[in-house]
């Protein structure tokens, strides 16, 4: 038996939408008891005075490209079948500086507003709303940024195929930075919880 | 040492962990290895047609009628397909699952699907693995059922003793593998509807001698 199932056939269209469902509900119920569905915890991270979410973001990639690389290397999930986002550079660097712009004002992500929506948040029903009527535009507006849309293209690009490195040295390299980030984190939330500490004084 | 790491917290024990792991991705190789097929592209786009083996389907139907075992028959198609209708003694291997079945290189292997495309699909992949006695069924299954199966009988009115011997033998070849053959006549009235898989027909090929009672045609 090899992966990515569906890739192989182990099971049609109907029975991966069950399957993504249920994984979906797992998702979301681990985002909500990690506390995600709260915006003053998602929009702590940015004032560096709680990086839950940035532990928990390299905790999940690491965890993940872990088990992609190792499963891979045995031979057990085929990597050339998992679909890749492709990438285009200046679209992808623009929809990132208004999705940070949004988190920080909203104080949720897409997904983690829709957790919030489950436990029934109203600041988080306003988040999806708006949301809803930013991809109503996006979908008005679309041949007239069409163009830019498309524009710097690179295709289905990973790290190893782009800096040619071998890809267990690119593994490497994120968990050095996980790390580094973590201990980083664990800095920022020191040093701030001290200043707030200090004001409060 | 053994103090150091019972002193660390749950995180950093953690840590040291992903940073082992991560130093272990180092050495385990590439994760592209064990899927992917490095191809000798000029070997390949120096490989014409012709050298595809190809086995014509009466040789086919003779060698299990003859109940010869020097070769393995592979049906490509999906497993309903392979329920539904296959070539005695055909086994079902999947195109992506070829390379992990237990196909040995060195023996002759025989590949079929609906049509050529598969089965030619195959032979490369195969090929670029270095196995050696590689076949495919031009034409596939609609072949065997075009010309074992429900094969035409052209006689014509008078047919000499040369086609007599031809008809005889072709409708002894589609009656073992539970087809019929279609006459001129029958042409527009038969249903040609894939025989129930069951074991071929138990009769013997019978030695034609051109003297034989005329059928069919």
């Amino acid at each position: 038996m090899s992966a990515p199932f569906f890739k192989y056939e182990y099971f049609g269209t109907d029975v991966s939408l069950i399957i993504a469902f249920v994984i979906g509900i797992a998702f979301g119920f681990a985002l909500e008891r990690g506390g995600f569905g709260r915006a003053t915890i998602l929009a702590a991270q940015f004032y560096f005075t709680n990086m839950r979410v940035l532990k928990v973001m390299f905790t999940a990639i690491v965890t993940a490209m872990l088990g992609i690389f190792f499963l891979s290397v045995i031979g057990f999930l085929d990597l050339s079948l998992i679909y890749l986002t492709p990438t285009n550079v200046m679209p992808n660097l623009v929809g990132g500086l208004v999705a940070g712009v949004g988190f920080v004002i909203g104080g949720y992500c897409p997904g983690t507003s829709i957790v919030a929506v489950a436990t029934g948040k109203i600041d988080a029903l306003v988040y999806v709303i708006g949301m809803l009527f930013g991809i109503f535009v996006f979908g008005e507006m679309f041949p007239s940024i069409e163009h830019f849309f498309n524009s710097t293209a690179m295709g289905s690009v990973t790290l190893p195929q782009f800096f040619n490195i071998p890809y267990g040295i690119v593994v490497f390299l994120v968990v050095v930075m996980a790390i580094g980030a973590f201990a980083a984190a664990e800095w920022g939330e020191r040093k701030m919880g001290n200043k707030s500490l200090e004001k409060k004084i | 040492m053994k103090k150091f790491f019972s002193n660390l917290n749950a995180e950093k024990k953690l840590a040291m962990f992903a940073f082992g792991i991560g130093v272990i991705a180092i050495f385990a190789g590439d994760p592209y290895g064990k899927t992917s097929i490095k191809i000798n592209v000029k070997e390949l786009s120096l490989i014409s047609p012709n050298e595809i083996g190809k086995v014509k389907v009466e040789d086919l139907a003779d060698n299990i009628i003859q109940s010869k075992s020097d070769f393995r028959l592979i049906d490509l198609r999906k497993p309903e397909e392979f329920a539904k209708y296959n070539i005695p003694t055909s086994e079902n291997i999947q195109l992506d699952q070829l390379l992990n079945s237990e196909l040995q290189r060195n023996e002759k292997l025989i590949l079929y699907s609906d049509n050529d495309i598969e089965a030619t699909q195959a032979w490369f992949l195969l090929k670029t693995n270095n196995f050696k006695g590689i076949n495919i069924i031009p034409g596939g299954l609609n072949n065997w059922k075009e010309n074992i199966l429900f094969p035409k009988c052209d006689c014509g009115e008078n047919p000499s003793v040369e086609q007599k011997h031809k008809h005889d033998k072709l409708a002894e070849v589609s009656k073992y593998f539970g087809g019929n053959i279609q006459t001129n006549s029958e042409e527009l009235i038969v249903k040609n509807e894939m025989p129930q898989l069951k074991a071929p027909t138990a009769i013997t090929l019978k030695k034609t001698s051109g003297k034989k009672k005329r059928e069919g045609c």
